[in-house]
């Protein structure tokens, strides 16, 4: 019984990890495809390749898999210090040298470097996005906490 | 009210209380009663000390030895953490992790972390990490949900 509860933990935790992964791989992939359209547009192209988007999606699930289990999930870490920044500027540079090589943006190295402090304002966005969820959620933590506790004072 | 003190050589002790009505003074020998069966046997060196539940933080095994923390003072305790919850089938008490109990009424804020785990900040200044795997439960045990079976 015991075992069977321990082995669906370690199901639970695998799966917690996965749809980490694909939540994250989804939200960049968005990100990177909205710059994708927003360069095609301004090129004057209304069509974007099927090819690149494929890419795009491979790379978001690869940057995913390295971030979550090499990278100590930096996005969502408590403190932006050296090893976030790090890790933050480690995968803006992947994901810059991919587009340059996949020929996203016709290997134009302004729209390139555009595209870098571009991910890295999203990889910041991203941060303080799950910075703010958390926050939220401890307010409801305590609230819980202290119901809690009181209910515990009538009884 | 008339009571007999007899010591045995062998066998278990033995409390028998006969009354035929219940008055405030068999009330008050029944509460006292109860209130010592909920103790706790802990050891601070070789003393016995009998430990109220209540002023428990928390409970740790270590190496195979289980201590009780309490506001002032680190008990020794000769139950195992899996005979402590069978004991401590009170709501209030909360298996964190593999090796701790937790009095979630000593509990004074709690901060939510990264990866889904939670910062239990104790009322003695003192910080328990609540791992993932013991999150979800205790968020509902919090919201009156996830009893001790």
């Amino acid at each position: 019984m015991h075992k069977t509860k321990q082995k669906l933990s370690l199901w639970e935790h695998y799966l917690t990890k996965e749809i980490g992964i694909e939540f994250k791989a989804c939200l960049y992939f968005f990100c990177i495809l909205f710059f994708y359209c927003v360069y095609k547009l301004v090129c004057g192209i209304h069509e974007a390749e099927i090819l690149h988007m494929t890419e795009m999606i491979f790379l978001t699930y690869f940057m995913g898999y390295i971030q979550v289990y090499l990278l100590s999930n930096f996005d969502e870490a408590e403190h932006l210090g050296r090893k976030e920044w790090i890790f933050m500027l480690l995968c803006t540079l992947v994901y810059t040298l991919f587009s340059y090589l996949f020929s996203w943006f016709d290997r134009n190295l302004a729209v390139s470097l555009g595209f870098l402090f571009y991910v890295l304002t999203m990889y910041l966005c991203a941060f303080m996005v799950y910075k703010s969820k958390r926050k939220i959620d401890e307010k409801l933590l305590n609230a819980d906490l202290k119901a809690f506790q009181e209910r515990g004072q009538h009884e | 009210m008339k009571y007999t003190i007899k010591q045995i050589l062998s066998g278990e002790d033995e409390l028998i209380l006969k009354y035929k009505k219940l008055n405030p003074d068999v009330e008050h020998i029944l509460q006292f009663l109860n209130n010592e069966q909920e103790k706790l046997n802990s050891y601070d060196d070789k003393t016995l000390i009998r430990l109220e539940p209540s002023d428990i933080l928390y409970i740790e095994s270590v190496d195979g030895k289980t201590f009780a923390y309490t506001m002032d003072k680190v008990l020794r305790m000769d139950y195992t953490l899996y005979r402590l919850e069978q004991l401590l089938k009170d709501i209030r008490f909360f298996r964190c992790s593999k090796s701790m109990i937790l009095n979630i009424d000593k509990v004074k804020s709690l901060k939510s972390l990264p990866s889904n785990r939670i910062d239990a900040a104790m009322c003695n200044g003192e910080h328990i990490l609540i791992s993932r795997t013991y999150a979800s439960d205790f968020r509902k045990r919090l919201k009156g949900g996830a009893h001790y079976a």
